[in-house]
């Protein structure tokens, strides 16, 4: 983009006029309580015509792979430094706050690598299929497309999602407490198909799916599910896969915990007993309050947030008519219903459900309701459709105490004061 | 000169430019990986254990002003030295001699064409991280396209196995390069081994840096040794002694993943010495312990018992069914804050 001289001024001018107007849009400013509901002045954006009314723009091939318009900057993956020692084997997270209905666009699924992103073409990808079979194979690019193939949307959540709120509130902000999840539509082929072709041994019980990044990702995953509802895919909302989502196959493993679902996936190992590696053991494994530690600890339990209102997110007109929403999801299956607090859980009312709803995927809700300025705690409650519901905070420390890091699925609080700056917090 | 042979010129110049450059950089960066656990170089490169390299050569000694160097580094920079292809080369070769003292725990590039190739890696970008070989891209448009000449669909062999007859077998020699993984019973475990002694030289080279001297870890990288008796406090230490419930996970994980930015480099029995070294550090073997595939499955780890399956369906919230839940007048009192974000304040800024 070019910027000359005439731009910043007309720019200027058009900030000033703005000031005028007090029509103040800056995100986390305090609310103008004063806003008068009729203008004083016309609109110079109506009464003036704007260079975008007059002058061309760019034609047809100035952007062959179109990117978001440059005042949606904000809606980016953003990490948290401190919580990694190297930026190649850490986590960002999805703008959660940004989004709206279920899909996560590719560019802002969050991130999680262990040995930076490996850059593969296609044509030097393998997948290999050995252990307990009948028949180890070797499977190229062009040999997985010509699998049968099916189109999904799953939900993939990161285990260690909102693990830096068991102690306390700690971020301000969905993104950075519950933005390790992302929503994705994936065209791909079962892994039935692709281990029907091998033949697995009746002594076969449990796989190993293997990265061909520099971290060689394993996981032990029971052949049940991989049986399941498994599916080793190439794309992601119908385009390829991108690299930092493990271009050019990666493994799915609906409503499991992220790390299981292998990127850059270039083997499968079949085996008679689950292997133990640093992923289930070392990591992934939930340490309880008396020194046990569970492990295999594969579901991803019912959960919710409210993106809007949220610390980056705060309410900047005055009372009235506001649109709260969120997200809901289980690793069991369908949301069935999603119930929303204003006053810390003193009354609930049930949600608005988005009427999207596809099993292991985001669910969208909404409750739309006439803010009258008071102090807000907003809270969300989400119950699956095996009757599974989201648990306070207290519920959950009670029984697994603080130091499980994973599978924190409590219910979330964000206190929205008078000048509707939000902030993260916990409540009596 | 006609136009047309002036393109086909131009595309041949460009062509020749671009597979230099594409060399240095395919091969160059893939040996630079050995660096990039601890070195950055490129426009976002930020100082991570060691400094940026951006625009390293040809220059004096420190050329990273805002980085922490050793003081053996500062010393050597004193003497007035600077990078040429040649000190580089020699202080590649083996780090820790070239310089004595210097924080950069790397055993050496053994090879001088790899050396080279490196240095002319790092040759490409200038000091502020920008590559200095950005190709064009008409390159890639005046590249003559090769057409392969197709076969016939009936040409085609169709394999036997299988449902849909798709992919080829796997060869033994294809297999045993990746299939590497261990299990605790010791299924998978290569013949060889290692003893503690030699795993401490190792682990003092290639794993100190970022664990630590004695498995302590450095900064935010994990901590291997030590934290007995602490899985119940408040801060719990969660290591190889304290936490893991199998041994055979440290040798499989070091195998496929060591050290960090060069995994695969170390040979069967640098594992098992690193692995023997591990158990030292973690009181559970004597200094001159060795470990082999013979003597393997005989370590049990402190915490194995420790493990418990997935029982989180008997936790005692489960049991509330939807017609239990309040909808109204839940609590008599209004809600009060308890604690606050904004407190710790270590949300990213804006």
């Amino acid at each position: 983009m070019k910027i000359d001289k005439g731009d910043i001024e007309k720019q200027e001018r058009r900030k000033l006029l703005k000031t005028g107007l007090a029509v103040s849009t800056t995100v986390g400013a305090s609310l103008a309580g004063v806003k008068s509901a009729t203008a004083s002045t016309p609109d110079p954006l109506i009464t003036e015509i704007q260079d975008w009314n007059r002058y061309l723009g760019d034609g047809v091939d100035a952007r062959p792979y179109g990117m978001p318009s440059k005042h949606e900057a904000e809606a980016v993956r953003r990490d948290v430094a401190w919580l990694t020692a190297d930026p190649k084997a850490s986590v960002n997270f999805t703008p959660l706050h940004k989004l709206e209905g279920i899909i996560t666009p590719n560019g802002l699924c969050f991130e999680r690598h262990h040995g930076g992103i490996a850059e593969i073409a296609p044509s030097e990808h393998r997948l290999m299929i050995n252990g307990l079979v009948d028949t180890p194979l070797v499977f190229t690019m062009e040999d997985i497309a010509r699998f049968p193939r099916e189109n999904r949307l799953y939900f993939l959540e990161c285990a260690a999602n909102t693990g830096m709120e068991w102690r306390g509130a700690q971020l301000n902000g969905c993104q950075f407490t519950h933005g390790m999840v992302h929503n994705v539509m994936y065209t791909g082929v079962k892994l039935k198909h692709i281990l029907d072709e091998a033949g697995v041994k009746a002594s076969g019980k449990w796989l190993l799916p293997e990265g061909a990044d520099a971290s060689h990702m394993t996981r032990s995953i029971p052949i049940e599910k991989g049986l399941d509802d498994c599916l080793v895919v190439t794309h992601m909302n119908g385009e390829a896969l991108r690299p930092e989502q493990g271009y050019p196959l990666r493994l799915v493993v609906p409503g499991w915990e992220g790390n299981m679902w292998v990127k850059w996936l270039r083997r499968i190992e079949v085996g008679d007993k689950p292997w133990h590696h640093r992923e289930e053991t070392s990591k992934y494994t939930d340490l309880l309050e008396d020194g046990t530690a569970r492990r295999f600890t594969w579901e991803m339990d019912v959960k919710s947030v409210i993106t809007n209102p949220s610390p980056q997110a705060p309410i900047n007109h005055g009372r009235g008519h506001t649109v709260l929403t969120g997200i809901a999801w289980s690793g069991h299956g369908r949301i069935k219903r999603v119930d929303v607090t204003v006053d810390g859980g003193r009354n609930w009312t049930t949600a608005r459900m988005d009427p999207h709803s596809f099993s292991k995927s985001l669910h969208r809700f909404y409750y739309d309701f006439d803010w009258d300025g008071s102090e807000l705690f907003l809270q969300s409650r989400a119950i699956d459709e095996f009757g599974n519901v989201q648990p306070t905070k207290k519920q959950l420390r009670e029984v697994r105490g603080v130091n499980s890091i994973y599978h924190n699925n409590s219910i979330q609080t964000w206190h929205v004061k008078q000048d509707g700056v939000t902030e993260n917090v916990e409540i009596s | 000169m006609s136009k047309y042979l002036k393109y086909g010129m131009l595309a041949i110049s460009l062509l020749i430019g671009f597979s230099n450059n594409a060399m240095a950089d395919d091969e160059g960066k893939a040996l630079f990986g050995q660096c990039r656990g601890c070195h950055a170089v490129g426009a976002d490169a930020k100082h991570q254990f060691g400094p940026v390299l951006n625009g390293v050569m040809d220059q004096a000694f420190m050329i990273a002003g805002d980085y922490d160097y050793s003081a053996a580094f500062n010393k050597a920079g004193e003497s007035g030295l600077s990078w040429t292809d040649e000190t580089m080369s020699d202080f590649l070769a083996a780090p820790m001699s070239y310089i004595p003292g210097t924080k950069m725990a790397f055993p050496g590039v053994q090879n001088e064409e790899d050396r080279n190739k490196i240095i002319a890696y790092l040759r490409l970008f200038d000091t502020d991280g920008k590559r200095q070989d950005t190709a064009s891209d008409e390159t890639a448009a005046l590249t003559p396209v090769v057409t392969e000449e197709r076969k016939l669909a009936s040409d085609f062999a169709v394999p036997e196995h299988g449902v849909f007859k798709l992919g080829r077998v796997a060869l033994t020699e294809e297999i045993n390069a990746w299939d590497i993984d261990v299990r605790p019973d010791g299924t998978g475990l290569p013949p060889g081994s290692g003893d503690a002694i030699t795993g401490g030289e190792l682990y003092d080279a290639q794993c100190a840096s970022c664990h630590g001297d004695f498995g302590e870890g450095t900064g935010r990288w994990p901590i291997l040794a030590g934290g007995h008796d602490t899985l119940t406090d408040d801060r719990p230490e969660k290591t190889i002694g304290s936490y893991w419930p199998y041994l055979s996970t440290v040798y499989d994980y070091v195998r496929r993943a060591m050290p960090f930015g060069n995994a695969r480099s170390l040979s069967d029995d640098d594992v098992y010495a690193i692995t023997a070294y591990l158990l030292y550090l973690n009181d559970e073997v004597d200094e001159d312990f060795e470990l082999s595939s013979e003597n393997f499955s005989d370590i049990v780890l402190p915490n194995e018992a420790n493990f418990i399956a997935d029982n989180r369906n008997n936790e005692g919230f489960r049991s509330i069914s939807i017609d239990e839940l309040c909808m109204t007048n839940c609590a008599d009192d209004a809600a009060v804050v308890t604690q606050r974000a904004n407190v710790l304040d270590v949300t990213p800024d804006e």
